[in-house]
């Protein structure tokens, strides 16, 4: 098995550097349908589903390896190995920022720079810190998961029907958007959501942009913040976007913040 | 009546009232804005969640959800809705304004501009707290199922195991008895040889000499049977039982088992090398049994050309006594049954034995609160007892 179709790599583009693009939980690389076709013209665009997640080979899922964001920051360290980045560009949203951090930690002349869109390093408050969510309240969603199995199944099952508003995504549709095994999806659930990177921050050597939006009820502000304060040579920029997925509600605002920054 | 006549039909239908069909609908109607704001509710909706109509436009759909709600509907409803612009039958949990939770099931479609733009989402809510509760039973019946699958597996599993050592046993049970039948009779053939001859003897030297074979036969005897009469204390009487503990000091003791299994195989070399300076609180003869066990297996299967290694010492508030020799290792199959009776091993045909050396010889180390281990490699055999120097403070 390649990695490439491990995980399902996707490189279109050109340009003398390669931008990377990595989607977080819930969804897949189709997150990255508004924002990454705006970089082909100036870069090599790398798209890729995390293993368990959209078109990616499930069975490469080993819950050993994939029971810490480490085994997907390998996946991620594979990928570019694969493709000989260097001085690359990483965009990771949602839980692929601290996967991002931790490849780059590793490899630190992999990516030039990296663009966290909506990051957390922790999810779960403690005395000090607030993640914006309690113990309790996490383990409430993964048991929701876990009743919401039928939900899940439901989302798995192909969405065949067309679009009558936007007839060029018809052929799309048949395969269904972010696909995900209900059974993955809530390892990766916990996994996103027990994650601890705090730790992690102050030892990024890469220069970061910390997209936050308003009103995210996933990564607040203040996480936002907290990221842009520990990461050494961090820039922030507050996006209008609400929601926790500004790539999709905001496309155009996303790009032009990444395109001032790199 | 005139059936044909259009304007009687007419006259009995009332006009359906959309505004009222809108706000009173059996289900929930919600109108998003593109920032997940409530643009609109109707009334069902309001009322489920116990919220007067006016109060729900302006709030976060994020509001009306619990906090897995929120991340599903972040995550999963949100993304979907922009990318094909619909998502349908999925659950999730609404709260009231008093904190209750109303699972329900949602239709979402979005209303976009000719650009592709949102205009609105519009969903529709059904209340699903029967359907929701029937799911998590099918659930639970599932994952009881699946318990009780694997507990009949685990049952399976063990039923064939102990199935499998029972019939192992009552094989080398028989085993067992044709060898201690075996073993008898050759002793007491010589016996009745020995009997025979004194009627014989023409001098007293003679005599003496026939009765050390006699009495040579009869110790081999006794010695059967003390195993034998061990071994069955052992399994029916709650474990082997000791005499009398005293604190002892052991070399003179082991030397004396050394000496006598070399006067009778002086073609073999035995090592020893003891550092025994403090007493051990012991059944002495007990030691002396389960050191003559070891090292008479050590020069049964032991190489013959190399020399047997016996090594003791107190250290650490312990006695240990290893024996060692070199040849084929034992195999891993045979390591599961080594201290098992009746087990002998891959016997050649001039050894001898019941079976039960090993038996009571770790029967002997669990009496004294000690352990016998093995470990076996190319090249060395070693068998080690360990037990503590002193009683337990109780």
């Amino acid at each position: 098995m390649s990695v490439a179709k491990r995980n399902n790599v996707q490189v279109r583009g050109s340009g003398p550097r390669a931008m990377v693009f990595a989607h977080g939980f819930g969804c897949d690389q189709n997150m990255w349908r508004f924002v990454a076709p705006e970089f082909e013209r100036d870069y090599r665009t790398v798209l890729f589903d995390h293993v368990g997640a959209g078109h990616s080979d499930l069975n490469a899922y080993d819950p050993v390896k994939y029971a810490s964001l480490q085994g997907y920051a390998d996946d991620l360290l594979e990928i570019g190995r694969e493709l000989r980045l260097e001085n690359a560009v990483f965009v990771g949203h949602s839980v692929s920022a601290m996967i991002g951090a931790l490849a780059s930690l590793q490899h630190p002349a992999m990516f030039e720079s990296l663009i966290m869109v909506g990051p957390s390093p922790r999810y779960i408050d403690d005395d000090t810190y607030k993640g914006g969510f309690s113990a309790q309240q996490i383990e409430e969603l993964l048991s929701f998961l876990e009743e919401n199995y039928m939900g899940w199944s439901a989302q798995m099952a192909p969405m065949i029907m067309g679009n009558p508003d936007r007839p060029e995504l018809g052929e799309e549709l048949t395969n269904s958007f972010c696909r995900t095994d209900p059974e993955i999806a809530r390892a990766f659930a916990r996994v996103t959501f027990m994650s601890d990177n705090r730790a992690d921050l102050p030892r990024v050597s890469a220069r970061t942009l910390v997209l936050q939006c308003r009103e995210d009820v996933i990564a607040c502000q203040q996480v936002g913040e907290y990221v842009h304060k520990h990461i050494p040579r961090s820039e922030l920029v507050l996006l209008n976007a609400t929601g926790h997925c500004p790539n999709l509600s905001a496309p155009d605002e996303v790009v032009a913040a990444i395109r001032a920054f790199v | 009546m005139h059936l044909s006549d259009p304007s009687h039909n007419r006259s009995i239908i009332p006009v359906e009232d959309l505004n009222d069909l809108y706000e009173n609908a059996p289900c929930g109607y919600l109108s998003l804005l593109p920032d997940a704001r409530i643009a609109k509710a109707n009334r069902t909706l309001a009322t489920w969640l116990e919220y007067e109509p006016a109060e729900l436009p302006g709030k976060l759909m994020t509001d009306l959800l619990s906090m897995a709600g929120r991340i599903f509907f972040e995550t999963h409803v949100r993304p979907l809705l922009r990318m094909q612009g619909f998502f349908n039958e999925f659950a999730i949990d609404m709260m009231t304004k008093t904190g209750n939770r109303i699972p329900v099931l949602a239709n979402a479609v979005e209303r976009r501009d000719e650009a592709g733009g949102a205009l609105f989402t519009r969903l529709t809510i059904f209340r699903a707290i029967d359907r929701r509760r029937f799911e998590r039973e099918l659930l639970n019946a599932r994952a009881a199922a699946e318990a009780a699958r694997q507990q009949s597996e685990q049952l399976r599993v063990l039923t064939e195991a102990s199935l499998k050592a029972e019939r192992e046993t009552a094989e080398l049970r028989e085993q067992f008895i044709a060898v201690l039948g075996h073993d008898l009779r050759n002793p007491l053939a010589s016996l009745s040889a020995g009997a025979r001859m004194m009627l014989k003897v023409k001098s007293p030297e003679e005599a003496v000499k026939f009765e050390a074979m006699m009495q040579n036969s009869v110790a081999r005897m006794a010695k059967l049977i003390d195993s034998v009469m061990d071994f069955a204390r052992g399994r029916l009487g709650g474990g082997l039982t000791l005499g009398e503990r005293v604190f002892q000091a052991l070399e003179p003791v082991l030397d004396q088992v050394v000496a006598e299994l070399a006067s009778a195989h002086p073609e073999r070399a035995i090592e020893t090398h003891f550092e025994l300076g403090t007493p051990v609180y012991c059944d002495a003869p007990r030691i002396a049994q389960l050191f003559s066990n070891l090292l008479g297996n050590a020069i049964s299967h032991g190489a013959p050309d190399a020399p047997i290694r016996v090594e003791g010492q107190v250290r650490n508030q312990s006695f240990q006594l290893s024996v060692a020799n070199a040849g084929q290792p034992i195999s891993e199959k045979a390591m599961e049954r080594l201290f098992q009776p009746f087990y002998r091993g891959e016997v050649r045909p001039a050894q001898q034995g019941l079976g039960l050396g090993l038996y009571i010889a770790s029967e002997i180390a669990k009496a004294h609160g000690g352990t016998l281990a093995v470990t076996s490699v190319q090249d060395e055999t070693r068998f080690t007892f360990r037990m503590p120097l002193a009683p337990p403070v109780l």
